[in-house]
């Protein structure tokens, strides 16, 4: 379906509205309220009080860090979804979050001087792994249909969940800390994570956007695309590539987050249509906004205690998933 | 493709749950024999400690195998399992609410709270997938969907209380360690009595398995069948569950096993599934116990180590689902 150039704009400024909009929540709420006067002053630089300094060297990185995760999730969801023509396809459903995380356990239980920016190597092979498992798995013996995608995929992410289990279990000194991070976290996040962020989910944007007139095409079903002559195994390669970026980059710095990847795709194809040129940046647009604002209500589950942003997410997207799979899956 | 008879077969599988428990008994840390076992020997150690685990683990691994069995034939999925559609999540929640919330409350309340999540998953899929048609790929979706909420529950209070977790980590993984006598009774009575309902329904799951519009058209209430059958499967997965934790994939691989022993009849796939859920959870207690001793890895990482290669192999099998 087209949609008019106006419903574009409108979206687009609605959205980048919107974004600011939680953009300026997420740096001013929270356990410790700052006010306009500092917010701005730490903004420019032009003030020094404590609550200016909270917002540099902490509010302000972990917004950026939830914007960056949150369209690197939601682009990496819709290019799952145009490339398996599968409406579940998510990074969490096939197995990416969960192979990510298990090698990034694995790494910080073995090597506990490892920085992000090497552990972020790790959850790149798990998310590569953990998807190839799962697509491996649902793929076999005929088509992929969505029951079968989610089926696999659930139980490729319960072995691998009882894996890191046992890593925890084995290594009882940091059980707490994983399991905060296993419930996916961008608190505590900050400079070097943001800056991890920028160039890893940069590269992977920019490849996928690169590659969107494909995506459009690949999104019309393999055979379709197969007689446009798109070449279907390097366009799997390029996808997985991407995927392996953005949701492994995201993994190694907040941990598994689920259901952005899910939700955002659909709601973009519903505002803007499917032509991925326009598809893929506004997924990008909100997938940020969802997951700061899942981010500032994160704060106030527990109050003033911080929660795990993936708990709010999964809160979110759990309904909406519910509703993909009472119309058994086929929503568009 | 059957070329022995049932009766062999099953005779078969019970001479194997018969040796696996033996040497199971004897695996721990400290090592006993199958002789000394049988001849009396360590009678202490045995009684209390080794054979209510080998009960426990053949009420259970019977539970979660035909739990699984009549699930396949309600969804008419051979890839769903108790733990794909949320009810063992919805009773890992419950149970861990109330570890982590009621440290005060009797041993008791932890199953009856378990039993009780898994029936509120019940009740969601019967809000979400059965109000409509009821489409055996909707149940499987909608299970998932109700499992991932009940999932961010866990993780909530898994982070929210991190002192308390410990001991819901343990059961959340699924154990059979630290149990005796008392959980046996608790769960002997619901095995027995819904494995004898699941019996007397056996043609319903045979009709089921012929696809909606024959069982219509043999005058089976198809709706009714479905919503009975899950009833059963969910009061069985759910107690199992209750006792010994959320214990993950042999409600999975157990009635694939049995089916390719046994075949599709009902009649026999059951009692098939139930021993062959029992030698799996007997094996995989036992490995749990003997690999790192004292060290115990609880049962269910290891059914889930086992089971995921199978759930692969069974994948490239199964050519059309």
């Amino acid at each position: 379906m087209k949609k008019s150039n106006r419903m574009i704009a409108m979206t687009v400024f609605s959205g980048v509205l919107l974004l600011f909009l939680s953009l300026f929540f997420s740096l001013s709420i929270g356990a410790y309220t700052v006010p306009f006067s500092d917010l701005w002053g730490g903004l420019t630089g032009t003030s020094s009080t404590e609550a200016a300094e909270v917002i540099r060297t902490l509010r302000l990185p972990r917004a950026l860090v939830a914007i960056l995760i949150g369209a690197g999730l939601a682009v990496a969801g819709a290019i799952m979804q145009a490339m398996t023509n599968n409406p579940l396809a998510s990074p969490q459903i096939f197995g990416v979050n969960a192979g990510g995380s298990l090698l990034v356990v694995i790494a910080v239980v073995l090597f506990p001087d490892f920085s992000p920016s090497e552990i972020v190597y790790f959850a790149f092979i798990g998310a590569a792994l953990g998807g190839g498992l799962v697509f491996f798995a649902a793929s076999s013996g005929g088509g992929m249909t969505p029951v079968k995608l989610a089926l696999a995929g659930i139980t490729i992410h319960m072995f691998l969940t009882s894996l890191i289990q046992s890593v925890v279990i084995f290594n009882e000194t940091s059980t707490e800390d994983v399991l905060f991070w296993l419930a996916g976290g961008v608190d505590g996040t900050n400079w070097g994570d943001v800056q991890l962020l920028l160039v890893w989910v940069g590269i992977g944007l920019l490849i996928a956007l690169m590659f969107s007139p494909s995506f459009t095409i690949m999104s019309l079903g393999e055979e379709v695309a197969r007689g446009l002559g798109q070449r279907i195994a390097l366009m799997r390669i390029v996808a997985s590539l991407i995927v392996v970026l953005l949701a492994g980059a995201a993994v190694a710095v907040a941990g598994p987050i689920g259901f952005v990847g899910l939700i955002v795709p659909h709601i973009a194809r519903k505002l803007v249509g499917t032509d991925y040129k326009i598809v893929l940046p506004v997924c990008a647009l909100f997938g940020g906004i969802l997951l700061s604002v899942a981010d500032v209500l994160s704060r106030f589950i527990a109050f003033p205690a911080e929660s795990p942003v993936g708990i709010v997410t999964a809160l979110i997207g759990a309904p909406f998933f519910l509703y993909l799979a009472q119309r058994g899956g086929q929503a568009s | 493709m059957k070329t022995k008879s049932p009766f062999f077969i099953i005779s078969v599988l019970i001479g194997t749950v018969i040796v696996t428990g033996l040497l199971s008994a004897g695996v721990g840390a400290v090592y006993v024999s199958p002789v000394a076992i049988l001849s009396g020997e360590q009678s202490f150690l045995f009684m209390n400690f080794r054979l209510p685990r080998i009960v426990l683990a053949l009420l259970v691994g019977a539970g979660l195998g035909i739990s699984g069995a009549i699930l396949q034939a309600v969804i008419r999925n051979p890839l769903a399992s108790p733990d794909v559609i949320g009810i063992t999540k919805g009773a890992g929640f419950a149970a861990a609410a109330t570890i982590i919330l009621f440290p005060s409350l009797p041993p008791v309340a932890l199953p009856v709270a378990a039993f009780l999540g898994a029936g509120l998953v019940t009740v969601g899929l019967y809000l979400f997938a059965f109000r409509q048609k009821v489409q055996p790929a909707t149940l499987a979706l909608v299970g998932i969907a109700l499992g991932a909420i009940f999932q961010a529950g866990i993780q909530f209070l898994t982070v929210r209380y991190p002192v308390e977790t410990n001991a819901a980590l343990v059961w959340l993984t699924g154990s059979l360690w630290g149990k005796d006598w008392s959980d046996i009774w608790m769960l002997l009575p619901w095995i027995l009595v819904f494995f004898g309902i699941a019996m007397f329904l056996t043609k319903k799951m045979d009709l089921l398995q012929l696809g909606d519009d024959v069982a219509e058209g043999l005058g089976e209430s198809v709706r009714g069948a479905r919503i009975l059958l899950l009833l059963v499967s969910v009061v069985l997965a759910g107690a199992s569950v209750a006792i010994v934790g959320t214990l993950g994939f042999v409600g999975l691989i157990a009635p694939h096993i049995a089916r390719q022993l046994v075949g599709n009849k009902h009649v026999v796939l059951l009692p098939a599934s139930a021993l062959t859920g029992m030698a799996l959870l007997l094996v995989a207690d036992g490995l749990g116990r003997g690999l790192f001793p004292p060290t115990e890895i609880p049962a269910g990482i290891i059914t889930a180590v086992i089971g995921a290669p199978y759930f692969l192999y069974l994948l490239r099998r199964i050519q059309k689902t």
